[in-house]
């Protein structure tokens, strides 16, 4: 295994993982401090242009969880599902609902937010990230 | 502060302008970006501009005015969306036509 | 349709007549079979209006709420004018579906006839039921949109569409007067119910805007009922099929503006403006129409001028004061929609069994179509007013109010003329078509209507014998509506039979002078026809002027705007955009104040000088990717000027944008590095490029003045303390940003994210096919 073969392993075992895991832990510190599905979902789409200059953007395409455009619709889709369990509970649509779970230690706020701001990420990393990975890849049919 | 900040956009707004009056696709997209910004940083500035005071609600914390910022940012997303939009566009073009002007066929 | 060899001897042409019948019979049946539950619909309201009428004493309310906070109800009213509206909007609704299902059988169109005609006639309920206002104009407009439907129908022929076009330009456009006049109207009496407005109408009567806001609503209801100078499409649009002529014209469509004066007579009806303008208007109609229809030779077209002039004299019947005018105006109307649409029926079945309905050519249909002659003939007598015929009961109340009222004696010998030519049309309609001497062209095989198409008017005409011989049938219904008109009116007052016969006097003169003109039609014909010059200066010529105008103006505007340059449309669009801002700075610039001047604090001076530099390289380098490189500076830039300027979130997400952004461009640039040689600049640019930068400083310097002055007004903090305030104990968050997005705008940015979403769904079949090609 030469150098170059070494550092393209290290960057796609450990470095996309771990940008992976810095834009979801930016999202779901959002609420609180600067971050938030669109940040986070920008940060994603980083990762995955890193992948697809690094090697293709077939390559890029692969590590995604869906490919772009079911991933852009599947974010939306979670979007206005979050806004459900509100009109269900006698709401507008999209009033958010809030859950304390009590725990041991602390305590575990869930609430309907979360699921709409995952939404938003994975919408913006479909969406962004589908253009930037198809532009790359028709740069690459050229070549 | 607003002085500069309305000069800088001036001249933002004028370069934009600028470069969507070309003739060529790709200063008309970047022309449209930098127009994109103009209109984010006007957007920001009429919501006065703080030093320092991020609209996080902590102790004892004054905070600028998180609306704008709100609005902003969404439209940033956007605004990234409609480029990327374009420049597929002007790719196609380009695949069709075999050139980057912006009229083919006016002066040819 | 019917067999050859139709021109024997009598008994083998009357045999000849029956067999075309009965061979119109199976077709015709079963067209009128499955028309049936067109007619069923019209058919049952009709059964439920008589016997609500019956049961329950009018007037009948019902009010649903609509939109609460704008005053907006759905609030029927129904009282007697309105009942008698409905009666003949749904009775005759009904015999026209019976009608229509004999008149287009076999026409494979007929059911979008019967479906807008069904839509037609909800729409006209709507109308003549609403209290609200606008509820009423929103039905009015209906209206308009399904005759411009009906009328085009036929719309291969140009004419049709012309006629269609013309009824709907003149109708809509009197719409939009109506709509101004019903909100000036509303503003003047303080509510948009027409039993509110007419109950505070002796406060509203000193009103200075009085007068502009009844001159609009004229000017609604004129152009939907066909009155000078407005007129001129109500002929035009014959080009309908005679169903839907006989149900627009007899009925319904152009009634629909008297029905709107007679309901706000009770208004208005004392003010001078009121009686002069509709009593002028009215009668200059009527005489302008009556002259018209001696220039005919189309029975449909006679028939239709004969409409206007009835419409006419409603419109100076409703102008006159007294109870009298009020009685009179629910009996022509009445008489007039018992009469008219039997006739338009008539004229229906000689285009159908002769051919045409050129008075020319049509005479003796006597002995071809004997059960039309009985109709037309019928009809003929009530339209002529003679006595026993219902027509003559209207008259009656027509001269009684005319003596009441004491007119002019120029309106009085103009009614006198448009009476005579009334007389002449009904001699033209029933004596000279199916009386005359026959010589009707035999190789049309002239044949009588299928039943369908003889039930309605026949039915018509014996309720006009029956009310003509018993009038006292019908007061309580003419009584009900004369009081809607003039609230004072006492319906026990109604007396219609036979013991008022001084007026017996008017009814012999215009009998004598209709006999007159009828016998001296084609001399008037020839005389009216040299003076057809005088065409050029009516409004119907004026109207295809403008037209034309109008159309050269849209085409020369074409040309201009729509030159297929993307930087003439670009710079079009900012050259608008720039004259409204300096517009909005002309007008606020007095007012504001230019902002203090402050220290300046060196990194956001950084940061602008950035920006600017960046955008200014940009412009000056020719190289795209120096050019994408420099805009990147200003992305940076502002991401710096956000994290300065307390917005962390946004220089995050500016700071990702701008990478990304930079990177792709960049990877794709490298294939645009590999075309040809660059091309030299256009000329076209070249061309523009003064013009450019002139529009392009312009903006910038009406952008930037916009943003100091608005930096120098006091800042509003009430919605950004708000969200502050209840971020943290409504939406458990900390950053107000992110709470914004998700939580009190959340709608906003599922939009967003659904947008961004789509615009890739939308380009990746560009790119696609860009790379197979």
């Amino acid at each position: 295994m030469g150098p170059r073969a070494l550092l393209a392993e290290i960057f796609l075992r450990v470095l996309h993982p771990a940008l992976l895991l810095a834009s979801l832990w930016i999202l779901l510190r959002g609420h609180n401090a600067p971050g938030g599905g669109f940040i986070g979902g920008l940060l994603a789409v980083a990762a995955s242009a890193a992948v697809a200059l690094t090697f293709t953007a077939a390559e890029a395409r692969r590590r995604l969880p869906l490919p772009p455009t079911p991933l852009a619709a599947l974010g939306v889709l979670l979007a206005l599902l979050s806004g459900l369990p509100g009109v269900l509970g006698g709401h507008p649509f999209l009033t958010h609902l809030w859950f304390i779970v009590p725990l041991p230690v602390s305590e575990l706020p869930l609430s309907t937010v979360i699921l709409f701001d995952l939404g938003v990420y994975l919408a913006v990393w479909g969406a962004v990230g589908g253009f930037c990975l198809s532009l790359l890849a028709a740069v690459e049919a050229e070549r | 502060m607003e002085a500069l900040l309305a000069s800088a956009i001036g001249v933002l707004t004028a370069c934009g302008v600028f470069l969507i009056l070309r003739a060529r696709t790709f200063p008309v997209l970047l022309g449209l970006t930098l127009l994109s910004y103009a209109v984010n940083l006007f957007l920001f500035a009429s919501g006065r501009l703080h030093l320092d005071a991020p609209p996080l609600i902590r102790a004892g914390a004054t905070y600028t005015d998180p609306l704008p910022q709100a609005l902003v940012l969404t439209a940033i997303v956007i605004g990234f969306g409609m480029t990327g939009y374009l420049a597929m566009l002007a790719l196609r073009a380009l695949a069709e036509a075999g050139d980057d002007r912006v009229d083919p066929g006016k002066d040819s | 349709m019917s067999l050859p060899g139709a021109n024997g001897g009598r008994a083998t042409a009357r045999h000849e007549e029956m067999s075309a019948a009965r061979s119109d019979a199976p077709l015709a049946w079963t067209a009128g079979a499955s028309a049936l539950p067109w007619a069923l619909l019209p058919a049952s309201l009709f059964g439920l209006l008589v016997g609500g009428l019956i049961s329950v004493p009018l007037p009948w309310r019902v009010s649903w709420r609509w939109i609460p906070a704008l005053d907006l109800h759905f609030a029927l009213y129904v009282d007697g004018l309105a009942a008698q509206f409905l009666l003949l909007i749904t009775g005759i609704g009904t015999l026209v579906a019976v009608y229509g299902a004999g008149y287009l059988a076999g026409d494979r169109r007929r059911w979008r006839v019967f479906t807008l005609l069904l839509l037609f006639m909800l729409a006209m309920i709507g109308a003549v039921s609403s209290d609200h206002l606008l509820l009423l104009f929103v039905f009015w407009e209906l209206t308009s949109v399904l005759s411009f439907l009906l009328v085009g129908f036929d719309h291969a022929r140009e004419s049709s569409r012309k006629a269609a076009q013309q009824a709907l330009l003149i109708t809509g456009t009197g719409g939009l007067f109506l709509l101004a006049g019903i909100i000036l109207l509303a503003e003047i009496g303080g509510s948009y119910s027409l039993r509110q407005l007419i109950a505070a109408a002796p406060a509203i009567a000193a009103d200075a805007r009085l007068p502009a806001a009844l001159t609009l609503l004229f000017i609604g209801a004129f152009s939907k009922s066909a009155q000078f100078p407005f007129h001129f499409w109500l002929p035009n649009a014959m080009a309908a099929p005679t169903p839907v002529s006989a149900y627009l014209h007899s009925a319904t469509l152009v009634k629909l503006g008297i029905y709107l004066l007679a309901r706000l007579d009770a208004a208005f009806s004392d003010l001078p403006f009121w009686e002069y303008s509709l009593v002028g208007v009215g009668t200059l109609t009527a005489v302008v129409a009556a002259v018209q229809t001696v220039r005919e030779r189309d029975l449909k077209r006679i028939l239709a001028w004969s409409t206007v002039a009835t419409l006419g004299t409603l419109t100076m019947l409703v102008g006159l004061p007294g109870h009298g005018a009020a009685l009179a105006v629910a009996a022509l109307f009445f008489a007039h929609a018992l009469y008219k649409a039997p006739l338009f029926f008539v004229a229906g079945n000689l285009d159908h069994g002769a051919g045409t309905r050129d008075i020319d050519r049509l005479t003796g249909m006597r002995r071809h179509l004997p059960w039309t002659a009985v109709a037309a003939l019928l009809a003929a007598l009530s339209m002529a007013g003679l006595p026993l015929s219902f027509g003559f009961v209207a008259k009656d109340a027509m001269t009684l109010a005319k003596v009441e009222a004491g007119v002019f004696a120029l309106v009085s010998h103009a009614t006198l003329f448009v009476g005579s030519v009334s007389v002449a049309v009904a001699a033209v309609a029933a004596i000279h078509i199916f009386w005359g001497r026959d010589a009707a062209d035999r190789t049309t095989h002239p044949h009588e209507a299928p039943l369908p198409m003889l039930l309605p008017p026949l039915l018509l005409v014996a309720l006009a014998v029956l009310f003509g011989l018993r009038p006292t049938l019908v007061d309580p219904l003419l009584g009900a509506a004369a009081q809607a008109i003039a609230p004072s009116f006492d319906p026990l007052q109604v007396d219609s039979s036979y013991d008022a016969w001084p007026v017996a006097e008017a009814s012999i003169a215009t009998l004598v002078f209709g006999v007159l003109i009828y016998f001296g039609w084609d001399r008037l014909h020839a005389l009216l026809d040299r003076a057809r010059d005088l065409d050029e200066l009516g409004p119907e010529s004026w109207y295809w002027r403008k037209l034309k105008f109008v159309h050269r103006l849209a085409a020369w505007l074409t040309r201009r705007l729509q030159h297929g340059a993307l930087p003439g449309y670009l710079l079009t669009l900012a050259g608008a955009v720039t004259l409204m801002l300096l517009a909005a700075l002309l007008v606020a610039g007095a007012e504001a104040a230019w902002p203090s001047p402050a220290p300046l604090p060196l990194p956001v001076v950084g940061c602008a000088l950035l920006i600017a530099g960046g955008a200014l390289a940009a412009v000056l380098v020719r190289d795209h990717l120096v050019l994408l490189l420099v805009s990147g500076l200003v992305g940076y830039g502002s991401a710096l000027l956000f994290l300065f300027t307390g917005a962390p979130d946004l220089a995050l997400t500016q700071f990702a944008v701008e990478t990304v952004f930079v990177v792709v461009a960049a990877t794709t640039l490298r294939r645009l590095r590999q075309m040809p040689a660059p091309l030299p600049v256009a000329a076209s640019e070249a061309r523009w490029r003064p013009l450019a930068l002139l529009v392009a400083l312009a903006f910038s310097l009406a952008l930037s003045a916009l943003l100091l002055l608005a930096a120098g007004l006091p800042f509003d903090t009430q919605l950004s303390d708000f969200f502050a305030a209840e971020s943290l104990p409504a939406a458990h968050g900390r950053n107000v940003v992110n709470v914004i997005i998700v939580d009190f705008r959340a709608l906003d940015t599922l939009g967003e994210i659904a947008v961004v979403a789509l615009a890739l769904v939308a380009a990746l079949p560009l790119l696609r096919r860009a790379g197979r090609s």
